[in-house]
């Protein structure tokens, strides 16, 4: 019972879901979104009308106000500094820009530019002493604030009577306190404006990526030449001059010269930066973020005060939300690649059918025997990892290596080696067109063609894209084994698009279906997924009607056939349901069945994991990949089947001497070669009364 | 704080939190192959324990049989049993003991000989080592209560923890518990300066016993410590029958994985520690024992493998000697110094190989160390 329940989880809960969205880099915006959708949530179940269109736009305009603070000290945040003397700007430029309306009737325009230039000063004393003196952000902001703050006390005293005795007269100045532009409060407008001019600063400009590269790291930064001291110091500048934008807005719509202007406003705006996500170490940040923290802290604020919150205790839940916030921001950034990691590797439910008992005996269609032992080797310690082998129309053999090459050795004694091209990713399977022009699956990187005069070409490293995976799929991963159909199209497999190709192990302990059957139509130049969900398939081969291919899928130890033409087309059958091991590659032999590559054995404590999903995913979170349990890939064999799904032969390296782990083998005039990706050599041996005329590959054109 | 809850949850179940590190070959404990490359003596699939005679004979358990083992590896009968040999002593008055599973035998050979079979009201269920004691007497480990000899790792897959170390004088008499509740009692060593020692295999210990208490004397073993030869010069040589790895760790943690493995599968190829591997492709594989290049890493998880440590009389591993992963030597589980020979026999090969102590250390430590 609770198996089944087990089971059925496992088959129907999407478990790789999980890792994929983490590791999505839009997550990052997502965590504060969360936090703002519950705060609305929240607060519109305690208070009446808090979503209303007044309460609205009145909690808009104070937070556009706001948002320009949070702007600046997120730019300061990005460069990896930190600005407290916000407050005091606040308050002096408050000062200031009611000076300039109230006491010396100044134009407007000229008001605010005075202001602005005047924030952006007080900003430039932090940048100077941070950006060229290099002194401490945190200490330096702290000394200005105070010291701001204590001018802004000295002069208030003077100021407050002849700003609160004189009222300019300008509608403008109304309009930007408390004014709205189709319904929408000026200081929105404003703040929207600025904000997207960040937000193209940031993403698009190159002054944005300099400061988001000196807070990503300031020793690179400076070593390939940008101007560190000028980056840093221009950031508070910047600011300063948000900062008194802010203190413009707030001026024109309260008109108070008020002694505790700004108190606090430091926190409140580092709460909210930090609350966005914006990174106390710097480098990282968005304009996004910026604008989500804003709104969580403000209305948190607002919600607080309407639930008639004191004011101590708003104070106390905002302290303690900026600590959660900065402990979970240092663990979420120290710890996320982890935890993608952990919660990546999803094991699926996998139940293979049970091994026959009598596996190794002497009678039973498995019976291992030691036939390869007297392999004839080929280019010992000159090739490493020959994924597959094929051999042309001189009996020249041709085999990938794992420097991305494609290696020639010269028939006929194949002493003698080149490189025939040069790929740059790892050849896997391969096949000859019949103007020996190589077509070549390369993991990492698509399919290829090295054609007969050794250009090497891109035929497609892309397929449609699904429309429900998280991931994008469409990039090929692990293209594996192809074959050319009698059409002109190619069939080939791609064996997983979760993991790189030396992640294979993973994919097995996952056991999902993470593969695919690709199509290449040759003629339209497109490229279409016919097969999905297929767990690691491997081994594409043509069928006898030339109307169907034999694939194999690696960790289900099964093959299966699948018509892409004639009147089964698009069915897909079982033809060996039961393997004792893990197939790879298929080829042709020259009676018309098949040699299957089996690439290691299976064994049943592996087949018992593999039941239990369970006990993977804590295998693969609590030990290092070194040490998980993994298919015994020290053991395989080579197995002659036919369309009927019957065992005719198998071929055993017993003891691992030449050929420990088998992914491909290839019938050619008499011979079989071996490949292994894991080996160092090729093997060939003499087939007794095979054809001595057959060629396997380079049948068909493309096109 | 965050970590500590973390790991406090995760202990509830099987997710994370319990480490599952084990000690790495280092110090002492330094790999060599001076095992692997080690002479072989003689080969017979059925060694099971060895011991050198007062009159610095070797003898060797090996089946059925007693037998002792010429200097040219030759073997010779000297007691023959109805049942295997599990453990081999020779009282200080010269006379034989042996284990035969569930019975201890002494005085092999002689008219006078008494078997035991029950102590403190237990039959004897696993006599895994003999040893004997300075004053006449014999240390007898009692491996388990619940499985015989060769079931050893249906113990240690259960979780067992009921191995009792037991003194019986010369006559066989006078049986006395020194104690109990030990996982898995698999080699015992008396002496004037060490006191009663004990191997707890499942335990990865050494325990000092003293008033019916087992303490740890060395702990944090890289192997499952098994029996125990004296050795010239103070102190003596401590073999270990296969070293660690987390993956068998982590499947002592894994109640449901094991049950279905123990009621499913042969025990051969269970994930447990091995005396030997390599002979049969469904033994369980880990990832880094993939041949690469024709080469299987000798750093690889072992499955199986050949250790050897030389202990001095304050209980400091010295040196040791190593089979590492891809040998043959493996499963260590008894040694013998004759001289400056030193006997090990691997219970994986079935091969007894010697090897010359000064050479070996001359190796080890340059030509001046010895």
């Amino acid at each position: 019972m609770m198996k089944t329940i087990s089971r059925l989880r496992y088959k129907y809960w999407p478990d790789q879901i999980f890792g994929e969205i983490l590791q999505k880099s839009w997550m990052e915006t997502a965590v504060p979104l969360a936090v703002l959708i519950f705060t609305i949530v929240f607060f519109s179940t305690q208070i009446e009308n808090f979503i209303s269109p007044a309460n609205l736009s009145d909690n808009f305009r104070q937070a556009s106000e706001l948002g320009f603070v949070v702007l600046g000290i997120s730019l300061v945040l990005i460069v990896g500094g930190i600005d407290l003397s916000v407050a005091s700007i606040f308050a002096l430029c408050n000062l200031l820009v009611l000076y300039c309306m109230h006491v010396w009737q100044l134009p407007l325009p000229a008001s605010i530019a005075i202001t602005l230039v005047f924030g952006g000063l007080l900003g430039a004393v932090n940048g100077i002493l941070i950006g060229y003196f290099r002194m401490r952000a945190f200490l330096t902001t702290m000394v200005t604030l105070i010291v701001f703050k204590s001018i802004h006390d000295l002069i208030n005293v003077k100021v407050a009577v002849p700003i609160s005795s004189n009222f300019p007269d300008s509608p403008m100045w109304d309009t930007m306190g408390y004014g709205s532009i189709l319904s929408v409060p000026t200081a929105v407008w404003a703040f929207g404006i600025v904000a997207l001019f960040c937000h193209i600063l940031l993403t698009r400009l190159r002054p944005g990526w300099w400061l988001l590269a000196v807070g990503g790291n300031r020793r690179s930064a400076y070593n390939i030449g940008l101007p560190v001291n000028r980056i840093v110091a221009l950031s508070y500048v910047a600011s300063g001059a948000l900062t008194s934008a802010s203190a413009i807005f707030y001026a024109a719509r309260l008109a108070s010269p008020g002694a505790d202007t700004g108190v606090g406003l430091e926190i409140t705006v580092l709460t909210a930066a930090i609350l966005g996500g914006i990174r106390l170490g710097g480098g990282k940040g968005s304009v996004m973020k910026a604008i989500l923290g804003t709104l969580i802290i403000l209305l948190l604020t607002n919600g607080l005060l309407r639930m008639a919150t004191s004011a101590g205790t708003a104070r106390i839940i905002l302290a303690t939300i900026l600590l959660l916030a900065a402990a979970l921001d240092i663990r979420w950034f120290k710890n996320r690649h982890k935890a993608v990691q952990e919660m990546y590797v999803s094991p699926a439910y996998l139940k293979l059918p049970e091994m026959p008992d009598d596996v190794a005996a002497p009678n039973a269609a498995f019976a291992p025997n030691d036939r390869l032992k007297n392999v004839e080797t080929i280019g010992l310690g000159m090739i490493e990892a020959p994924e597959d082998v094929i051999l042309d129309a001189d009996d020249n053999l041709y085999s990938g290596n794992r420097h991305g090459e494609i290696i020639r050795f010269f028939a006929p004694d194949y002493k003698r080696h080149e490189v025939y091209a040069r790929i740059g990713g790892q050849p896997l399977g391969m096949a000859f067109d019949a103007g020996y022009n190589l077509y070549v699956c390369v993991g990492g990187m698509g399919l290829y063609r090295v054609t007969a005069d050794r250009e090497v070409e891109l035929i497609t490293d892309e397929t449609n894209r699904s429309l429900l995976s998280v991931i994008d799929d469409s990039r090929l991963k692990l293209a594996d084994d192809l074959d050319i159909l009698p059409d002109g199209r190619i069939l080939f497999s791609e064996a997983t698009v979760r993991y790189e190709m030396h992640e294979w192990q993973t994919d097995a302990l996952e056991g999902r279906g993470n593969g695919r059957i690709i199509l290449y139509d040759p003629k339209h130049k497109k490229t279409t997924t016919v097969l999905r969900h297929l767990t690691f398939p491997n081994g594409i081969v043509l069928g006898s009607d030339g109307q169907s291919i034999l694939f194999a899928e690696s960790w289900k130890c099964s093959i299966k056939r699948y018509w892409f033409d004639g009147p089964k087309k698009g069915d897909v059958e079982m033809v060996i349901d039961n393997l004792l091991g893990y197939p790879d590659n298929i080829n042709v032999a020259s009676d018309g069945n098949f040699w299957l590559a089996i690439m290691g054995m299976r064994s049943q404590v592996f087949d018992l994991a593999m039941r239990k999903p369970g006990f993977r995913r804590r295998m693969a979170k609590q030990l290092p990949g070194d040490e998980w349990l993994a298919p015994n890939i020290n053991t395989g064999c080579i197995v002659k089947f036919n369309e009927a799904g019957e065992i005719l032969d198998v071929l055993w390296d017993m003891h691992g001497e030449n050929h420990p782990m088998i992914t491909s083998m290839r019938e050619h005039k008499g011979y079989l070669y071996i490949g292994g990706i894991y080996n160092n050599r090729i093997g060939r041996i003499k087939l007794d009364g095979a054809d001595e005329t057959f060629v396997s590959s380079g049948k068909y054109h493309v096109g | 704080m965050l970590d500590n809850l973390i790991s406090w949850i995760g202990s509830r179940g099987n997710t994370r939190g319990k480490s599952l590190s084990i000690p790495v070959f280092d110090g002492a404990f330094k790999p060599n192959s001076l095992l692997e490359e080690a002479d072989i003596l003689a080969e017979h699939s059925g060694f099971s324990d060895l011991v050198a005679g007062a009159d610095n004979r070797l003898l060797a358990a090996c089946e059925n049989t007693v037998v002792e083992v010429s200097a040219t590896g030759s073997l010779s009968e000297i007691a023959a049993f109805d049942r295997p040999v599990t453990a081999l002593a020779q009282l200080s008055d010269g006379r034989l003991a042996v284990g035969l599973g569930d019975t201890v035998v002494i005085g092999v050979g002689t008219d006078a000989h008494v078997s035991i079979d029950t102590v403190d009201g237990r039959n004897l269920t696993a006599v895994t080592a003999l040893y004997p004691a300075p004053e006449g007497g014999l240390l007898v480990c009692d491996g388990s209560k619940s499985y015989g000899c060769d079931d050893w790792a249906w113990d240690l897959m259960n979780n067992k923890k009921d191995g009792r170390l037991i003194a019986l004088d010369a006559q066989g008499g006078n049986a006395r518990v020194l104690a109990s509740g030990l996982g898995y009692a698999f080699g015992a060593y008396t002496s004037q300066e060490t006191g009663v020692l004990v191997s707890e295999s499942w335990n990865h210990r050494v325990s000092h016993v003293a008033d019916k208490r087992a303490g740890p004397a060395i702990d944090r073993l890289p192997g499952y410590p098994c029996r125990f030869a004296p050795a010239e010069g103070g102190g003596f040589w401590l073999s270990l029958f296969c070293s660690r790895t987390q993956l068998v760790e982590f499947v002592l943690k894994e109640k449901d994985y094991r049950t279905e493995m123990m009621a499913t599968i042969d025990p051969r190829f269970w994930i447990s520690p091995s005396f030997g591997s390599g002979s049969d492709y469904l033994e369980p594989l880990q990832g880094g024992g993939v041949k690469q290049m024709g080469i299987l890493k000798p750093w690889a998880p072992p499955r199986s493998y050949g250790l050897l440590v030389r202990y001095d009389a304050n209980l400091t591993p010295q040196y040791s000697l190593h089979s590492r992963v891809g040998g043959r030597h493996h499963g260590i589980c008894a040694a013998a110094q004759v001289g400056d020979t030193l006997y090990a026999l691997s219970k994986g090969s079935g091969r007894i190989v010697k090897m010359s102590i000064l050479k070996t250390r001359a190796t080890l430590f340059g030509e001046n160390a010895a």
